[in-house]
């Protein structure tokens, strides 16, 4: 079972490369149901229902949508607890 | 009847008997599934984070790969413990909707790799499809019922 998890600040770090701001993505999948995944970006993340359901939509609609971002650390996070919650989530850097 | 009702700030929930024993033989395969591995319908449940690095990706899958499953198997044992009827906070609820979630992610994939386009087709008259549709409307109104908890 998923506690709910506090997203820890990332703290600041002194090299480049963990101070460049990564993304998450999530893609659109045949299977998990729009309520279920517009539950999961409010309850992960704490968005507003309304910013959740255009994120969701945004999925469904474009085929992707870039649902958080920051360091390294805190995006590898997020993509594993929307993996936690079978979500199809990558992480890139945002270039 | 609602399985899944919002109720004095609880998720409760009231399964039929026949349905609490369709679940309970559901959930233990894929327990047996989970702690197995490697099987080509697990592959929803796993989705790569970094798809263009196989370096990052298995430096990811190392880290994570333990937790997933541990947290997996966590949640079926809360859902069968409270299987024939209970009252649920947020969390317990979320651990029914992950898990309710991850059945449908397996027997989709199934249903995907039998060459059934999830998207377009129509679903075949077979015992998983029906299976899959009935963990869907499961699903549908446990989110129902949580979205209000959450609300409140």
């Amino acid at each position: 079972m998923t506690a709910p998890v506090m997203v820890p600040e990332p703290e600041v770090d002194e090299s480049v490369e963990y101070a460049r701001p990564w993304k998450v993505i999530v893609w659109d999948d045949p299977i998990n149901l729009m309520s279920y995944v517009a539950f999961v970006f409010q309850k992960l993340f704490g968005y507003s229902k309304e910013k959740a359901h255009r994120l969701m939509m945004e999925v469904h609609v474009e085929g992707r949508a870039v649902v958080s971002s920051g360091t390294r650390e805190k995006v590898e996070f997020d993509v594993f607890r929307l993996h936690e919650h079978g979500l199809w989530a990558t992480m890139e850097k945002d270039e | 009847m609602s399985r899944f009702r919002y109720e004095g700030g609880a998720v409760a929930v009231d399964l039929p008997s026949g349905e609490q024993e369709m679940l309970s033989q559901v959930l233990s395969d894929l327990r047996d599934l989970l702690i197995k591995g490697g099987d080509n319908t697990l592959r929803r449940l796993k989705p790569p984070a970094h798809p263009d690095s196989s370096e990052a990706e298995s430096a990811y899958r190392e880290m994570i790969d333990d937790d997933l499953l541990r947290g997996r198997l966590e949640a079926i044992e809360l859902v069968e413990s409270t299987l024939s009827g209970a009252e649920l906070d947020i969390a317990g609820a979320e651990a029914w909707m992950q898990s309710l979630n991850s059945l449908r992610l397996v027997l989709g994939e199934q249903l995907a790799l039998a060459g059934v386009d999830l998207v377009n087709d129509k679903l075949p008259d077979t015992a998983s499809a029906a299976l899959y549709e009935w963990i869907g409307w499961l699903l549908e109104q446990l989110i129902d019922a949580a979205s209000q908890a959450q609300d409140h």
